[in-house]
């Protein structure tokens, strides 16, 4: 198997009408929520899995993935148009591109996001081709010490990343994983904080979970700071790139493009972080650096690239090691495991057509979402007319149903409502909810391998630092909580996060 | 003298010391086992006894480390009851109303939380929404929910 049959198969799958149907919805949705700021794809993902419990399994990820990736593209429009980014990801955008428009320069701005995002993704979607399948190859040869400590890995990290106190970022890992715990236990069959609810039987749902936690509680922190948004648009011209320009952008989107790559396969990472991390690297080095701030084209190039990048290849540790780096990821394991797939090394050769499919749909709504952005740039500038307090109602009202559908009873909506109660609690007292999903998420495979890896080596703990791979792992879990404990990079961090 | 420099971070560790006794002490059946083959409740009493530990961690260093601290925003709690209420009436009336006049009702109510919502907006909203939801999941996505339900005279089934 070489990796253009691989591809081959993949475009056979990516491009049957009804997934590029699936496909071009969620770029489209994908786009709209991130022009919308208020909605982000977590919210959005958790609200629209019930409906894809219908679909094909193929179908279902493709949109899925769609509205993660065009939630990158749509963030960026209103940043560099109306000085607001629709999502964590596009804030530093908004420094330089806000600034090109006001220049009139806003057709460049837009241009060089959506191609240098355009790159960003293809390249990212190769190396998803060309990593995957090894790293795969490896991780099939894990036993459930090596799992236990990769996980460990994943959420040590995911913690290092994730902005705030270190030690309340734990405690909400804790606190997801506990939460996990909830339901059947799988090796005695003993009901663990059940209540007599048999709802609670197969554990509390992740859906409702969710949307609680990401979806009913982000509105309630945006009705705290609700603000009138009168928008004025100039109308946009000069799409086209001049000479200069490429010349000027080559270099920042090719550093944005590896760095987000890079900085998207880590747990934890993804499209924010890869942003961020690129455009202080351009401050740097461009020779233009001078002009950052007021309007430099670099500016704009590098964060954008680069938070692509990362969305793409953050999906690298979801489908290959079954481990999600960030909230999104986390909803995507769920989708898969609604499926009826098992999240693992085991999908690339168990279900060749849904991951080459998922690859290829990649590349191909990429190319889609280019399209579509350049020309209908006024359609998304007028859905930024439609005021908050009509839309909010709306999304709860979807929330609402969503959490019904799951299994068609009413107790969805009451955990629903019950999480984001506990979720707006955890964020007034400055706990970050991302760390608590995944190890909600996580919870149930720690435990389940913990428990076999202790029965196989007959509770002698030495068993994780006896397997060399799993050492490996661990080491390098101790060597990144070591280094943001270190203060010079903590200050960094904190800085970056502050920005 | 101990003096709380950090009212927040207080009220945040000692909130992760309760969470961990909830689960410590609704799990007190579950039985623990040995490191060698555990129980169901060996798992979440570890974790448990973990979170204490940072729980005490996060309220001794709000004691020691004073932060500046931006202040909240003003609280809102129309906002916060309707909203987190809303969706639990939903669940609560949506087998006996039905579909179309519980969801005009939440939308409605849940409207409310806006201070820039007018009724007119609000309750054109809500029959969209109604309309909408209706079309959309009973016709197309056929969730077995009818569009009104036994309590309304004429209409429901």
């Amino acid at each position: 198997m070489d990796i253009f049959s691989d591809l081959l198969l993949g475009a056979a799958t990516a491009f049957q009408p009804v997934n590029l149907l699936y496909g071009f919805i969620g770029c489209l949705l994908g786009t709209a929520i991130g022009v919308l700021p208020g909605l982000g794809p977590t919210a959005t993902i958790a609200m629209l899995l019930p409906i894809t419990f219908g679909l094909q399994p193929e179908s279902a990820l493709i949109m899925l993935a769609g509205i993660f990736y065009g939630a990158q593209y749509g963030g960026s429009t209103t940043a560099i148009l109306i000085n607001l980014p629709g999502e964590s990801s596009s804030v530093v955008t908004a420094i330089d591109g806000y600034q090109m428009a006001r220049n009139g320069r806003a057709g460049a701005a837009l241009a060089t996001a959506a191609l240098g995002s355009f790159f960003a993704g293809t390249v990212a979607t190769l190396l998803l081709a060309v990593a995957a399948p090894p790293l795969a190859a490896v991780a099939l040869k894990f036993g459930p010490a090596e799992y236990f400590s990769l996980m460990i890995l994943g959420l040590v990290a995911s913690v290092a990343l994730a902005s705030g106190s270190l030690l309340k970022a734990f405690a909400m890992i804790i606190f997801g994983l506990l939460l996990g715990s909830v339901g059947t236990d799988v090796e005695s069959g003993m009901q663990r904080y059940i209540f007599g609810i048999p709802e609670l039987y197969d554990g509390l749902n992740f859906v409702a979970v969710s949307m609680g936690i990401f979806g009913i509680c982000e509105i309630l922190r945006n009705l705290e700071n609700e603000h009138e948004r009168s928008v004025g648009v100039k109308k946009v011209t000069g799409l086209m790139l001049t000479r200069d320009d490429f010349r000027r952008i080559r270099g920042p989107v090719l550093r944005g493009t590896a760095l987000g790559s890079f900085l998207g396969v880590l747990p934890g990472g993804g499209a924010m972080l890869s942003s961020f991390a690129a455009y202080a690297l351009e401050k740097r080095i461009s020779p233009n650096r001078a002009e950052f701030g007021k309007g430099a084209i670099e500016a704009v190039a590098a964060p954008e690239s680069a938070n692509n990048a990362g969305a793409q290849t953050s999906f690298i540790p979801m489908l290959t090691l079954g481990i999600p780096g960030n909230p999104v990821m986390a909803l995507m394991v769920g989708a898969m495991i609604i499926q009826g797939i098992t999240p693992g090394p085991n999908v690339i050769s168990e279900e060749p057509e849904l991951f080459w499919g998922m690859i290829v749909s990649m590349w191909s709504g990429n190319l889609m979402l280019v399209v579509l952005n350049l020309p209908l740039i006024g359609l998304w500038v007028r859905m930024l007319a439609i005021p908050y307090h009509l839309l909010f109602p709306a999304i709860i009202g979807f929330c609402c149903i969503g959490a019904y559908s799951i299994n068609n009873s009413a107790f969805d909506i009451f955990i629903m409502a019950g999480f984001s109660a506990v979720g707006f609690a955890l964020s007034k007292l400055h706990f970050e909810p991302a760390p608590l999903l995944l190890g909600f998420i996580l919870g149930p495979m720690l435990e389940e391998n913990l428990r076999r890896a202790m029965l196989i080596s007959q509770g002698d703990p030495t068993i994780f630092v006896r397997s060399p791979l799993s050492l490996l792992l661990l080491g390098v879990a101790v060597v990144v909580l070591g280094l943001v404990l270190a203060p010079s990079i903590s200050r960094k961090r904190d800085e970056a996060f502050t920005e | 003298m101990l003096k709380i420099r950090n009212g927040r971070d207080f009220v945040g560790g000692a909130a992760m010391i309760a969470v961990s006794l909830m689960f410590i002490g609704f799990g007190r059946e579950l039985d623990i086992g040995n490191s060698f083959q555990m129980g169901p409740g060996y798992f979440p009493v570890m974790l448990s006894l973990l979170l204490i530990g940072i729980g005490v961690l996060i309220m001794v260093q709000s004691l020691v480390v004073a932060v500046r601290d931006e202040p909240d925003a003003p609280a809102n709690w129309k906002a916060y009851i309707l909203v987190i209420l809303a969706p639990v009436l939903f669940g609560l009336a949506l087998s006996h109303l039905g579909l179309a006049p519980t969801m005009f009702l939440m939308v409605g109510a849940v409207s409310c939380a806006s201070r820039y919502a007018g009724w007119r907006h609000s309750i054109a909203l809500a029959l969209f929404m109604a309309i909408s939801s209706v079309v959309l999941f009973t016709r197309l996505l056929s969730l077995p929910v009818s569009a009104f339900g036994p309590w309304i005279p004429f209409l429901g089934n």
